[in-house]
């Protein structure tokens, strides 16, 4: 008996000891939510002091000595500041960054996808560069900017991007009678019909990222002040009525967007006449089949009713609690100035945000290319200036897309009723908006 | 006394990993199922509501049947096939243990590449349906149908697991005295008699385990739904623990997740008492 009640004050004291733990320092919430460390580290002269960890995403070793100059450069600049690198695998990112915040420590600068920004942007982890950051604004290209908006912050400066280009078969286009690609999504799907029915391959494939096509066609997702849904519009019936008309004629499958197969293979595999990707992706056709790769020609992407080309840029966020908040904040600035990312967008075929290093010559070239990721960079480099991230501007980002998806799968799948099957994701939408 | 000190000490290395590792987290995921942890804000108590929510919640609802059809595909076959494998490689053959080694095999490969290969073949496209094509059966999306998506993905899982419970099996039949089976053989019994009335209630302890492990198997099922279907189409294969993941590392709602975790544990240690119970019965 005795035994046991020492057992139960044991839990008793475990839970409570856990649940202290685990309560975190409050203090160092409030520095998180004024974005400025109690501490500093910048000494009486304004020079700055302190070490920076950067954490990258799976840019070692292949992109080993242009980050090493980077780090090189901004310590010459800054004796007192001390650069590490630490590059994490794509796919573990979110784990490492949530076990580091777990024990208080994480990297002063990360390199985050634009979802993830907005997630944990939300809950005071990042700095606001709306605030933090207000000196380079204009120099990014404004809807790029406004990539990891939540809110009224701005939780990370665009570092480099891709808007789409569309790589395309001419050969199965010619055998269906067509001389050229589609520019609107309208075009593409009268064009898909002809190839289908002329050659069996595909023509337009909705993707995995089907919900973009509401914005894309002038839909907007949120309400302005994103407090509610507000897809649910006679435009967003007549785009999904059409699109279930398409699915039951068989232009398309439900293989892509419920990610069995990728668009790289069906297009190398010429079961698709073309495929509306970022250009720097356009050579994993060329790694499956260089013969395909051979024949493509690159272009420009569709546009869709609002005339707007959605952007994913790759970002660089400063972490709230960092010990070395405004050596944190320099560093970032100084990864994603207009020098950096031009040097960056030539070595890794990616596009600068930042409206100067745009506008550099380099970006002008490709389109006399014969090879189609080139020219497919030349169209998405004119793009930048109407680029915008079209993913929902909340935290619960990846609900809303998922109730939007499973939404338009219902159409497809189980027959449901266009109105409805929208009815019941805004329902959705505005319950994780709460 | 002196006995009692050497185990405490052989015991003391595993007992602290155990508790640093299992315990103590166990422990832990309790605690913060009564919270809104998301790791990022400070914590708040919430007493029940996170396991009210559970309750009241479609998609933990869906989940828990999907974990129970998948269940209910998963043990019985794990549990029947591998006896009738193990059989058959337990006679005394030439080259028998190059068959061992082959249906041991699929046990050997990562999930995660079981996982793509498979995926790869169930495709429109893929080997399963080039197989069918030649009886007249027409191409289907295994993985993009409500009704067939997790019978696939309980497929592999046999095909994957089989081979693990027939060494278990294996074992179990060589501590069968074969003196039982040449007096059955002198009682005329057939080769289906002589494993119905000896072999069976003689590895029935083991069948007793084979059923609990692969129940607890079944349940704790994630990789190969995260990685062939991420729980799609419509959340069909979307079981309790992949629900736990996505609540907890995608959209970071901790409490909730651990809540849902120990729901899961209730009802595994549920089934694990009844199988418990049932083979106290028997013995």
């Amino acid at each position: 008996m005795k035994k046991s009640k020492l057992l139960y004050v044991a839990l008793l004291g475990l839970m409570v000891l856990l649940l202290a733990a685990c309560s975190g320092d409050d203090n160092a919430n409030e520095n998180a939510n004024s974005g400025k460390n109690n501490d500093g580290n910048s000494n009486d002269n304004g020079e700055l002091s302190g070490e920076v960890e950067f954490m990258t995403i799976s840019l070692l070793p292949t992109f080993e000595e242009y980050l090493n100059n980077l780090k090189e450069e901004f310590e010459s600049q800054h004796p007192n500041v001390t650069v590490t690198i630490n590059d994490v695998p794509y796919d573990q990112v979110e784990q490492i960054i949530l076990t580091s915040a777990s024990s208080g420590d994480l990297p002063d600068v990360m390199n985050l996808n634009t979802e993830f920004v907005k997630k944990i942007g939300a809950l005071g982890a990042l700095v606001d560069m709306e605030k933090e950051a207000a000196d380079v604004k204009d120099t990014f290209f404004e809807g790029l900017w406004n990539t990891a908006k939540v809110n009224d912050g701005v939780y990370a400066l665009p570092w480099y991007t891709t808007t789409s280009g569309l790589i395309y078969n001419p050969e199965i286009l010619e055998a269906a009678g067509f001389s050229e690609p589609p520019t609107t999504f309208e075009e593409a799907w009268e064009m898909s019909k002809v190839i289908k029915e002329k050659t069996g391959a595909y023509g337009e494939i909705v993707q995995g990222d089907m919900h973009l096509l509401f914005p894309k066609n002038g839909i907007q997702i949120l309400n302005e002040d994103s407090t509610a849904a507000a897809f649910n519009t006679p435009e967003a019936v007549e785009l999904w009525t059409n699109l279930k008309e398409y699915y039951d004629e068989g232009l398309y499958e439900l293989d892509v967007m419920l990610n069995q197969v990728s668009m790289a293979e069906l297009y190398a595999t010429e079961k698709v006449a073309w495929w509306a990707t970022g250009p720097q992706l356009f050579r994993q056709v060329n790694d499956l089949s260089p013969e395909v790769y051979e024949k493509s020609v690159g272009g420009a992407q569709l546009e869709g009713k609002a005339g707007l080309q959605h952007a994913n840029p790759m970002n660089i966020a400063v972490s709230a609690k960092s010990d070395s908040l405004d050596a944190a904040i320099a560093f970032a600035k100084f990864v994603t100035n207009a020098e950096n990312q031009l040097a960056f967008g030539k070595e890794a075929n990616v596009l600068p945000p930042v409206v100067e290093a745009a506008n550099d010559e380099f970006f002008d070239q490709g389109l006399d290319s014969d090879d189609p990721a080139e020219r497919g960079r030349y169209f998405a480099a004119q793009a930048l200036e109407d680029a915008v991230n079209m993913s929902p501007p909340h935290e619960n980002v990846s609900q809303i897309i998922k109730a939007i998806q499973e939404a338009f799968q219902e159409v497809l799948l189980n027959d449901m009723d266009v109105q409805d099957a929208l009815d019941m994701a805004e329902e959705q939408v505005n319950s994780v908006l709460d | 006394m002196y006995k009692a000190r050497h185990a405490w000490g052989f015991l003391a290395i595993p007992l602290i990993l155990l508790s640093l590792f299992t315990f103590i987290p166990a422990v832990a995921a309790f605690v913060l199922s009564f919270t809104n942890y998301n790791v990022f804000t400070p914590i708040e108590f919430l007493g029940l509501e996170n396991y009210i929510k559970a309750f009241q919640d479609k998609s933990f609802q869906k989940a828990i049947v999907n974990t129970f059809y998948y269940w209910i595909l998963v043990t019985p076959a794990l549990v029947v096939l591998p006896i009738f494998v193990a059989i058959l490689v337990n006679q005394k053959l030439r080259g028998i243990k190059v068959f061992r080694l082959i249906y041991y095999f699929p046990v050997l490969v990562s999930v995660v590449i079981t996982a793509i290969l498979w995926k790869w073949m169930f495709a429109k496209e893929g080997i399963v349906n080039y197989i069918l094509s030649f009886f007249g059966v027409e191409p289907f999306g295994w993985l993009l149908d409500t009704a067939t998506v997790m019978p696939a993905l309980a497929f592999v899982t046999i095909w994957q697991g089989f081979g693990y419970y027939m060494l278990f099996y294996l074992a179990a039949l060589q501590g069968v005295p074969k003196d039982l089976y040449e007096a059955a053989e002198l009682d005329g019994a057939n080769f289906w008699k002589k494993h119905l009335h000896i072999t069976i209630p003689m590895i029935k302890p083991m069948i007793f385990f084979v059923a609990v492990i692969s129940t607890m198997g079944a349940f704790k099922e994630f990789t190969l739904m995260l990685t062939m279907t991420d729980g799609g189409p419509l959340n069909a294969s979307t079981t309790v623990v992949l629900l736990v993941f996505q609540e907890a590392f995608q959209n970071l709602d901790m409490g909730y997740a651990s809540a849902i975790s120990f729901i899961l544990f209730a009802v595994i240690l549920i089934i694990t008492l009844i199988n418990q119970r049932l083979l106290d019965k028997r013995d």
